[in-house]
Parts: C-alpha cells; sequence; structure tokens
C-alpha cells in the first residue's frame, strides 16, 4: 500500500482530452453556425430548442455539483475517482450564465406572461396573469432572480474548486470538515435555487399550472444526467493513464447502483406528479398531462416509461453489467439521450398541440454542447485525475491486494 | 448422528493472504467441493473457492412478481368485484390508482423471500453441522480462517489431500470426523 506520491503514477489527463476538446469546439462553432442561420429564419423554433438545449447542459453543470457535494458529505472510493470529472463539469457554470443571455432575446417568444396583449386575450390565463405578472412574473424580476441563482451556483464551484486544487500540492491536507460544511447547506441551497429556476424557466411558459414536485424532477433529472455523463468519461478515460490503473470493477458498480437508484427516483417523482393531478383531475391542472398524452405526444411520454425507465431498470438489476464500464457506459449514453426526449415531452407540447420536432430541435443542442464539451475538457485538463494530497484519495491510490 | 465416516480435510490459517492464497491453489489443483471460513467477510474469497452463482435472486424475482400479482389482483377484486364505489366518475378499474399498492406489495415479498430463500437454501436453520468437529474451529469466529476440502470431492483422497495442505503453510491440519 502507497499512496500517490510514492506510486510515480502520472495524475494528468492523457493527451487525447486535447484532441477531444478541439474537436468538440470544431463541431460547436460549425453547428453554432448553422443554428443561427435558423435563429434568423425561425425565430419561434429557435428559442424552443434553445431552452430545452440550455437545461440540458445546465442539468450535467449543476448535477456534478450535486454529486460532488454528496460526495463530500458521505466520501467513498467512488466519488473520489469522478471526483474531478465532476469538478470540471461543475466549473462550466460560468459557460451557462453566457448561455443564458441569448435566452432573454426570446423572452416574448417563449413566455405569454412577457406579452401582456396575449396574456389578456387568453380568458383562461387573465385572471391569473393579472396578480402574477404584476408581483413576480415580470422581465425584470425574471434577470434579478437568474443573477441570483447563477451566483449561488458559481459561489458554491468557486470555493468547492478552490479547496480542491489546494489538496494537489504538498503537505496532505484533510479538507473534509470545510467540505461537509459548505456541502451540507450547499445541497439544500441547490434544491430551493433550482425549484426556483425551474418555475421561472420551465413551469412559466404554461403560467396558469402548477406543481410543487416540478423542481424536484429537474433535480433528480440533472443528478442523473450528470452520473451518466461522468460514466460516460470515465469510460473514455479509461484506455489510457491514469484512469485505467485508478478505476476498479467496485467502484464502477457503484456508480451503477447510483444509475439505478437515480432512475427510480426520477420514475417516483414523475409518477407521484401524474397520480395526484390524475387522482384530482381538476381543469388547471390535468390540462398540462391531456396536452403531454394527446395529439401524438403520447408516444412520447410511453418511450419515457420503456426507456428512461422500465429497460434501464431491469439492465441495471445484474450485477455483472452494473461492474462492467464497458457495457455500463452505452446504458449512460442512452440515459442522457432520454435526459433530452424528457425534456423535449416536458418543454415542447407547451408550444404544439400536436407531435412536432424541427431540425433545430436537433442542432441546437448539438452546437451547445459542443461548446460546452470544449469548455468542459479545457477544465479536466487543467487539474490532475486526482487530488494526490488530499488524505483520503489513498482509496483510489493505493494497489489492490494481490 | 452416527460417526461412520470422514467429513473432510481442514486446514487453519493465520491471515486473509495464506487463506486465498491456499483457497486459489486448492482450486487450481481441481478440486471441486471446497469451503472456506472467515470471521469477517473476505474480498475475492467466493471466487477463490469457485462459488459462482446463487439461486436467491431468482427466489427474489418469483417472490417479487407474486407480491406484484397478488397486489394487483386484490385491489382489483375489491375496487372492481367485492365492493365497488364511484371515486369522481372515475372506472373501477382505475389503474394508476393501484401502482402504489402493487410496487409497495412486490417490494415486501421480494424482501421476505430474499430473507427465507436465503435461508432455505443455506439450509438453516441446521442444529448439528460436521465442521464444529473439528477441534480448533471456534476460531474462525475470533481470528483464524479456515478452508475444508470436503470428501465428497471426487479427486479425495486422504493422504494426497492431506499433504497437499501441508505445503501451503497452514498452521494445523485436521481430518473433520462425520
Amino acid at each position: 500500500m502507497s499512496a500517490a506520491p510514492m506510486r510515480n503514477l502520472d495524475l494528468m489527463t492523457p493527451p487525447v482530452v486535447k484532441t477531444i476538446q478541439q474537436r468538440s469546439l470544431i463541431i460547436g462553432l460549425v453547428f453554432g453556425g448553422i443554428a443561427a442561420l435558423g435563429a434568423w429564419h425561425q425565430a419561434d423554433e429557435f428559442f424552443r430548442a434553445y431552452l430545452m438545449a440550455f437545461m440540458a447542459w445546465l442539468g450535467v453543470t449543476l448535477g456534478s455539483m450535486a454529486i460532488l457535494m454528496l460526495r463530500h458529505l458521505t466520501k467513498g472510493a467512488w466519488g473520489m475517482v469522478i471526483r474531478r470529472i465532476l469538478g470540471a463539469a461543475m466549473r462550466c457554470v460560468p459557460l451557462m450564465a453566457a448561455l443564458f443571455i441569448p435566452l432573454l432575446f426570446g423572452l416574448r417568444r417563449l413566455y405569454i406572461w412577457a406579452r401582456p396583449l396575449d396574456a389578456m386575450a387568453d380568458n383562461h390565463l387573465r385572471e391569473h396573469l393579472q396578480e402574477i405578472t404584476k408581483t413576480y412574473l415580470s422581465v425584470n424580476g425574471f434577470v434579478i432572480r437568474a443573477v441570483f441563482y447563477f451566483a449561488i451556483w458559481w459561489g458554491l464551484s468557486f470555493f468547492l474548486t478552490q479547496w480542491s486544487a489546494e489538496q494537489d500540492h504538498p503537505p496532505m491536507r484533510d479538507n473534509s470538515t470545510r467540505f461537509k460544511a459548505l456541502s451540507g447547506p450547499g445541497l439544500i441551497l441547490y434544491g430551493l435555487t433550482i425549484t426556483f429556476a425551474v418555475i421561472d424557466w420551465i413551469m412559466s411558459i404554461d403560467p396558469s399550472w402548477i406543481s410543487t414536485i416540478f423542481g424536484l424532477s429537474f433535480l433528480i433529472g440533472q443528478v442523473l444526467s450528470a452520473l451518466c455523463f461522468a460514466v460516460v468519461v470515465e469510460r473514455i478515460l479509461f484506455r489510457y493513464k491514469p484512469m485505467s490503473e485508478l478505476l476498479k470493477p467496485e467502484q464502477v458498480h457503484d456508480h451503477g447502483k447510483f444509475m439505478l437508484a437515480f432512475i427510480m427516483v426520477w420514475a417516483y417523482f414523475s409518477f407521484s406528479q401524474w397520480l395526484i393531478i390524475w387522482a384530482g383531475n381538476l381543469p388547471e391542472e390535468i390540462t398540462w398531462y391531456m396536452r403531454r398524452l394527446h395529439g401524438g405526444w403520447g408516444y412520447v411520454g410511453l418511450f419515457l416509461v420503456l426507456f428512461h425507465f422500465a429497460v434501464p431498470f431491469v439492465l441495471l438489476i445484474s450485477r455483472p453489467f452494473k461492474r462492467d464500464i464497458t457495457r455500463l457506459v452505452w446504458l449512460a449514453a442512452w440515459l442522457l439521450l432520454m435526459r433530452y426526449v424528457d425534456l423535449f415531452w416536458v418543454i415542447e407540447p407547451n408550444f404544439s398541440l400536436t407531435f412536432n420536432i424541427t431540425w433545430l430541435d436537433v442542432v441546437v443542442p448539438i452546437a451547445m454542447g459542443g461548446l460546452w464539451l470544449a469548455y468542459f475538457f479545457r477544465n479536466l485538463s487543467a487539474m490532475p485525475l486526482v487530488p494526490a494530497y488530499d488524505v483520503f484519495a489513498v482509496e483510489v491510490l493505493e494497489v489492490a491486494h494481490d | 448422528m452416527k460417526r461412520t465416516g470422514v467429513y473432510g480435510i481442514m486446514a487453519e490459517f493465520d491471515s486473509v493472504h495464506t487463506l486465498l492464497h491456499a483457497a486459489n491453489r486448492v482450486r487450481e489443483a481441481g478440486y471441486k467441493r471446497i469451503d472456506a471460513y472467515s470471521p469477517f467477510p473476505v474480498e475475492g474469497l467466493a471466487e477463490a473457492i469457485g462459488f459462482h452463482h446463487d439461486e436467491v435472486p431468482l427466489v427474489v424475482l418469483i417472490g417479487g412478481l407474486i407480491g406484484g400479482l397478488t397486489g394487483y389482483l386484490m385491489q382489483y377484486w375489491i375496487s372492481v368485484v367485492s365492493y365497488p364505489v364511484n371515486v369522481g366518475g372515475k372506472p373501477y378499474h382505475s389503474w394508476p390508482a393501484f401502482i402504489i399498492v402493487t410496487f409497495e406489495m412486490t417490494i415486501l415479498f421480494a424482501g421476505i423471500s430474499a430473507v427465507l430463500g436465503m435461508l432455505a437454501l443455506n439450509g438453516l436453520p441446521m442444529p448439528y453441522h460436521p465442521v464444529f468437529n473439528a477441534p480448533r474451529f471456534a476460531f474462525a469466529t475470533k481470528d483464524r480462517f479456515f478452508l475444508i476440502v470436503f470428501s465428497s470431492d471426487p479427486k479425495y483422497k486422504p493422504t494426497e489431500v492431506r499433504s497437499f495442505l501441508e505445503s501451503l503453510q497452514p498452521r494445523s491440519i485436521s481430518e473433520v470426523p462425520d
């Protein structure tokens, strides 16, 4: 048993990370150019796709931060081995803040409360909106709250990164007390801010509809996206040193268990929302599901039940499947796609009664993803893959017995 | 019980390392019916003695399916056959409302079958077991590690097994009477 400094294992990321970073940037710029043309000609469709892409990549960013804080509170080798992957994803908060700005130009296209004349013309909305738009749903309020959310997320990410970076250099440090003191309140803050953010950015597209579990179902979706993303990245890095030396089947097993737990929580939240609204059957609530179960949208919903929950659930029951990174990675990649389909099913029916998908719904998330990945891999190569001078790094750096 | 024969030959080891090493060597030598005893779970020991899979997951699956079906059919019988009540104009057979109890019953039955299935497949409760005839076996709950080659093994020959085990640096070797 020996810790990193004695093992002479280079913990920096392999050169392939630079290559992926460059290719991601090229894809991001090319698709970004195509998407910009779309923004010019089909602005309505562009902003819908942009909102979905934004929520998808924000999910990986914030979900990574949440799993990282969870790791600081609970410890364990499963978290140590993906800690810097999560950290690099978390440090994309400034990029997401920058990518939020274009949304402000689409407010009037996305949100009925930003178009008072349309809102007043809608009999159903008139009584609700008069109060709400004066007090809460105004453009100023929307912007100020967004600044507030991003400030909190950036603050958390800043301290978590600073303290982690200290552990790259001697002497050996135990920062766990500081990490815990921040992560406990941090997770609560994350839960609250994401709930309010989702109310502002998604639920307010249909301002007369409310669901109190809505924020939580986004939260679990973000955490699931982040975990799947970390598994995909760890698989890519597993082909090269140092990850090929660090990653053990036990840790992959834990990642698989988390994946199973998260899809079950997602199913639980989604089903609870549906059951309560179905049982109540009130006109102002059930309309949300009427839209999403008719006009072709029902098939998307059924697809999600089967391929976001049932099939992954059955696969993840298997122990050998969870322990084998080369197989688990395919499910992780699939679930990342399913996360986008889920966002599509939640957001897009607000704008169309019948099933409707445009080329922008495909191009915009790829464009944003390219930029996001380029930024992510830049962050990843900036720090070693394991903080070697964390006293707990031994968990993954020690040689397995025999 | 009559002590007619020999249950197996048991070797005692000082450490996890020597036990794992011995278990691997014994398995590689072609012995199939072997078992090991340790005071705490030892990672890799199950693989070392050639233990591949067990039937508990199958028992749990069957238990879960029975539980789920019981839960669903019970609610169906109550709400549709035995005592139909019109709730908010919904059909008597309103499957969304049945899901929660169905789910809970699945978990309950799967959990109970896991415990009972594990006990049954291990043959528990078992008032008599020959390994306790080994003189120093009580230390298996303290700080010693044991490996046994059963006399039912097809390759079992008392002198060969004994001399092979002796080559693996055991602390002691004893014949376990049946």
